[in-house]
């Protein structure tokens, strides 16, 4: 993708998160003011009221999960809007964290973010960085089985700064996770994209892990 | 409880006025402005106390509201609120006077927390312009700020002379 395609489409999300927000922020002001009406109005007067508040609150909880949503896809959506600034790859991580947790879930696989203790910051482009750290995590998980866990660590040593992505568990079978390494298209993507950023990336099969460093 | 003259501003027509129905069950005044010029308009009608204003909106933008009503209505309070806006439009709102800057949806009673502490800060500059200008020191809050400006300026000439 071209970066005029990236930009189109970061715009667009963009647009329609904010939107999307619009959505839910009514929803969430509207069944806030019929939470209000009911705290005033008498038990008496309102049979099944605590079902009503009840079913109220549920859709309370509801709009957080969509609003929450449409932050973090807004967050995405506006990773285009520049191809150099400074990047705290803590955050990156996190955000990450949250674009692969589906994909995790269903593969009852646990992701676990484990950021570092210092504030770790780079300049680089901040949709491909995200983009080759999604490669590395979807090689993985496309690879590992139910109930194992993906480790993601950002480090820094000297001008050098590193993510290590890292399979555990008992289940894990250590000798499958990299044995298509050469043929897959999450990797070549991953090639193509560290190339573009001055990075590489190893595969580190002792530790069954693959390391990103930038 | 003092009661606060609220204006809303905000073209998504069921949400600014669901709000502004929950302010009122809570002994506030509160009014709607669907757009920046419908906003204006009513505050040359009937002043408020505080404004809570979106920032992106068809017609004339939030930020360009925000800086007519500083100039016309210095000692009114903007409170900024919009869905996911950047770390540079808070900057900017906030150089521009804006009392706070939230992203929308925010919490009734966070929003009422916020209004109120604007509301205060409104009514002790509106008191002090008073008292000043009934001692005949000064005319307006503007020149207390003024003031405080000259204050700094002097106290910035004196650390340069050290």
């Amino acid at each position: 993708m071209n970066e005029k395609e990236i930009k189109f489409i970061g715009k667009i999300t963009a647009g329609v998160t904010h939107e999307v927000n619009n959505v839910l922020a009514s929803i969430r002001e509207i069944s806030g003011l019929m939470t209000d009406i009911l705290s005033i109005t008498d038990e008496t007067s309102f049979p099944r009221k605590e079902k009503f508040q009840i079913s109220l609150q549920k859709i309370q909880n509801q709009v957080q999960r969509g609003i929450k949503l449409t932050c973090q896809l807004n967050k995405f959506s506006h990773l285009s809007d520049t191809n150099k600034t400074d990047v705290d790859l803590n955050e990156i991580i996190e955000h990450l964290i949250f674009l692969t947790e589906r994909f995790a879930r269903i593969k009852n696989i646990t992701l676990q973010n484990r950021p570092s203790t210092q504030s770790i910051t780079i300049t680089s482009d901040p949709f491909l960085l995200q983009m080759s750290l999604f490669n590395a995590v979807s090689y993985l998980l496309n690879r590992m089985d139910n109930g194992c866990e993906i480790s993601i660590c950002p480090d820094k040593n000297g001008s050098q700064c590193s993510v290590s992505i890292i399979c555990k568990g008992e289940l894990l079978d250590k000798t499958s996770i990299f044995k298509d390494s050469s043929s897959s298209e999450e990797l070549l993507s991953l090639h193509s994209i560290m190339e573009s950023l001055n990075g590489v990336y190893e595969l580190d099969e002792s530790n069954t892990a693959i390391i990103i460093k930038i | 409880m003092e009661k606060i003259k609220i204006l809303l501003v905000d073209d998504e027509k069921e949400f600014v006025e669901t709000l502004s129905e929950r302010i009122r069950m809570r002994e506030h005044d509160s009014d709607v402005a669907l757009d920046g010029e419908q906003a204006l308009k009513k505050m040359d009608d009937d002043l408020p106390d505080v404004v809570v204003l979106d920032l992106k909106m068809p017609g004339m933008d939030g930020m360009e509201v925000l800086r007519r009503i500083r100039k016309a209505y210095p000692k009114v309070q903007v409170i900024m609120l919009t869905g996911h806006g950047s770390e540079k439009d808070e900057e900017e709102a906030k150089k521009l006077g804006a009392f706070e800057y939230l992203e929308k949806p925010v919490e009734i009673e966070t929003l009422m927390k916020k209004v109120k502490k604007a509301y205060k800060i409104k009514f002790e500059s509106t008191m002090m312009a008073a008292t000043f200008a009934e001692a005949g020191e000064f005319d307006t809050a503007k020149e207390i700020r003024d003031s405080d400006e000259d204050q700094d300026m002097l106290n910035n000439d004196k650390k340069k002379s050290k």
